[in-house]
């Protein structure tokens, strides 16, 4: 108890720093923090409008948070979300935007799978280099993510173009789109949010009920001991590569089916790197990783109303650096303190 | 203190009679690129200050910011008693343009480098003819290359960029027809328009090619283009404006950028040729003036050489460098302006039409 207890009092403590530290920014500035963190509060949650567009923000986010958090819980350092987002949604927005008479009933869970495959597959070329020869996967995913944004500006360009010449493919079939919870004005919440909190619960599922979970964790606390009990470690460092990649994968295809409906040049949008942020604020725990998604969705929809104050959207960026220091520091901490003990 | 409390005061009675608001929304580039939202954000500005109103801007994160953004601004806009404009900056904003505007049809919009296949009564959509002052800085471009090679860095090879570039080489060709100069053109593009580095890369990869002028239509990516013709420019002449100047009048080669959207010439004196410039800001001003004065009319708006919509900056640091080197280039330029604001020249704004032309009819005056 006292451990859980101590997992979210760390999180919580890091974002109400983070927001004194940035209030003495904004005085700086010249404004009044008060009333700039009232606007920012109002803009993520005062309306209807400023809820949806919150949650349209946290559905990719807990998506990729949850695919990096599931690579730090198998041992591995997934920085290729931001890759395998774009290579989900690319590779569905391809294929769906040629499935005219298919029923949604197939479609949507076809696009999805295609996506989550796309994902699982880019992702799996680091863990199989990792497995078989060695090479860091850190290094390996962002040789990747390069090789997507130049494939995807190519195909966006090229191949998929329509016809104004804008980077943009074209729009996916109509029953390949996600259906819409909720629309004010222009503005359509689609079913995205439920997947995401779907996969939040998969993750959690996977990794606490089932033996290739078991399995999966034991390879990434320690491959020598799980080797010497008998798992295979190359085996299941490329299944947890690809299952990270499925939900970074996710995370494209739902911005794909349930925002923009098309692929456009910059899609994923620095997602996948913000999933870093989030699995380490949300501790890699699932529920953990949801919050912390909400927690950068709110705040980024918040920093846009905030504008209209005269405070600059990067005050946001700096609460989010901020927090995630704070976080980290809180590790570097404990190890420290580990150690201490040991030596004792 | 008490200064400052003054001017809130006068800003207070200033903006109270008038409730009118003009409110940009920018795409992923933001504040600070020095061409394309800057430019923009400038015309706003100035008339908002003209006419005693109030300007906002909210600047995109992301390209799901689109949409929210536009919902905000035009709510706010709805709250005025005597409305107000919104802006929508970028071609990427096309899509999100068109939903919010058909969901607020008593909000004024414009959208800047944004067609739509169905026009809208509510919203003027502004493009430019980037060809037309490509055309002149082309031009220049090969009557100042020592190396008979020039380059272009584009952003996305969008329509915008790519009007630039076909004016851009149709200049060129212009002057190799007119004088029997071989120059050949290295394009290069950054996909992308925010990160300089980028842009620096690619200037130093066409330079190190035998490049020595090179012409950017890239945003922000620009700004790096513009960092390495300085920095290779300085290491032959040394720093300042004065050094350069001297360098480059004594007749010695040294490397140019060419600037886009608005008058770069001041970001590296000397270095930067010349810039093509894009009315952005004038379409800033018109749609607030419009729209304040009741004379705002939806559809759109092509502005060019003849509208003042493009052109090329005024050459402040270079004219005399241009005119030592390349003798007569800027008289030539005034002329050729000329017959394309008569409709003489049509500067090409498609691949198929560059290929075909020709300026071989055209006789220069003595």
């Amino acid at each position: 108890m006292r451990k859980v207890l101590e997992s979210i009092l760390v999180p919580v403590l890091a974002v109400l720093i983070a927001l004194l530290i940035s209030a003495f920014v904004i005085v700086a500035i010249g404004k009044n923090p008060l009333q700039a963190y009232a606007v920012l509060v109002r803009g993520a949650f005062g309306s209807k409008q400023a809820i949806i567009d919150t949650l349209i923000k946290t559905t990719p986010l807990i998506l990729t948070g949850l695919a990096v958090g599931f690579g730090f819980r198998a041992g591995v350092f997934n920085i290729g979300a931001e890759g395998q987002m774009a290579m989900g949604a690319l590779i569905a927005a391809s294929i769906a935007s040629n499935f005219g008479n298919i029923p949604p009933v197939v479609a949507i869970p076809l696009t999805l799978v295609i996506g989550m495959g796309a994902g699982a597959g880019w992702a799996a070329i680091a863990g199989f280099l990792k497995a078989k020869t060695g090479a860091h996967e850190v290094v390996t995913t962002i040789m990747l993510n390069w090789i997507t944004t130049f494939v995807a500006s190519f195909m966006v360009t090229g191949p998929l173009a329509t016809g104004s010449g804008t980077p943009k493919s074209p729009e996916i079939a109509a029953s390949a789109q996600l259906p819409i919870l909720m629309k004010v004005g222009a503005m359509e919440l689609s079913a995205g949010i439920i997947i995401s909190l779907l996969a939040a619960v998969f993750m959690y599922v996977f990794l606490n009920k089932t033996t290739v979970g078991y399995e999966v964790k034991a390879v990434g606390f320690n491959p020598y001991a799980a080797e010497y009990g008998g798992i295979s470690v190359s085996k299941n460092v490329v299944l947890a590569m690809a299952i990270s990649g499925a939900l970074a994968g996710l995370a494209g295809v739902t911005e794909l089916m349930g925002v923009h409906h098309r692929f456009l040049g910059e899609l994923s949008g620095g997602k996948g790197f913000d999933g870093i942020s989030i699995a380490l604020i949300g501790q890699n725990n699932p529920i953990g990783i949801i919050f912390a998604a909400l927690l950068i969705g709110a705040l980024r929809t918040g920093s846009n109303e905030m504008q209209f104050l005269g405070v600059s959207k990067y005050i946001v960026i700096i609460v989010q650096g901020i927090v995630i220091f704070l976080v980290a520091a809180d590790r570097i901490v404990r190890t420290i303190y580990l150690r201490k003990k040991v030596k004792s | 203190m008490k200064k400052v409390l003054a001017l809130l005061l006068m800003t207070l009675v200033l903006t109270a009679g008038f409730a009118f608001k003009a409110i940009m929304v920018t795409d992923t580039g933001g504040l600070g690129d020095k061409s394309f939202n800057d430019g923009t954000w400038a015309g706003i500005q100035r008339a908002a200050k003209e006419l005693g109103v109030e300007a906002k801007v909210i600047m995109s994160n992301e390209q799901s910011d689109y949409i929210p953004n536009l919902t905000k601004a035009a709510e706010e806009v709805l709250k005025e008693k005597d409305g107000g404009i919104v802006f929508a900056v970028g071609f990427m904003m096309q899509d999100a343009l068109e939903k919010v505007a058909r969901q607020y049809p008593t909000v004024y919009f414009a959208g800047i480098d944004i067609s739509f296949d169905k026009e809208l009564p509510n919203v003027i959509n502004f493009l430019f003819k980037e060809q037309e002052s490509a055309f002149l800085v082309g031009y220049i471009a090969a009557a100042m290359t020592r190396t008979g090679k020039v380059g272009f860095v584009g952003g996305i090879p969008i329509p915008p960029v790519e009007r630039f570039r076909y004016g851009y080489e149709a200049g060129i060709k212009a002057y190799m027809d007119l004088k029997g100069k071989k120059v050949t053109v290295i394009r290069g593009y950054t996909n992308e328009f925010s990160d300089p580095k980028k842009g620096k890369d690619l200037a130093n990869s066409q330079f190190s090619q035998g490049v020595d002028i090179i012409f950017a239509a890239a945003g922000a990516c620009g700004n790096g283009v513009i960092e390495a013709a300085k920095e290779r420019t300085e290491k032959l002449a040394g720093k300042g404006y004065e050094n350069i100047k001297k360098y480059a009048l004594s007749g010695k080669p040294v490397y140019y950028a060419i600037g886009v959207d608005v008058d770069q010439d001041y970001m590296a004196p000397g270095v930067v040729l010349t810039s093509a410039m894009k009315g952005i800001d004038t379409a800033g001003y018109y749609g607030v003036m419009w729209a304040y004065k009741g004379q705002f009319k939806g559809g759109l708006k092509v502005l060019g050489l003849k509208e003042n919509g493009v052109r090329m900056s005024e050459m402040k640091y270079t004219k005399e460098i241009i005119d030592k080197l390349a003798p007569g280039a800027i008289k030539e330029l005034e002329y050729l302006k000329s017959l394309i604001i008569e409709g003489k020249v049509i500067v090409p704004d498609s691949e198929e039409a560059l290929k075909a032309f020709t300026v071989k009819g055209v006789k220069l005056p003595r």
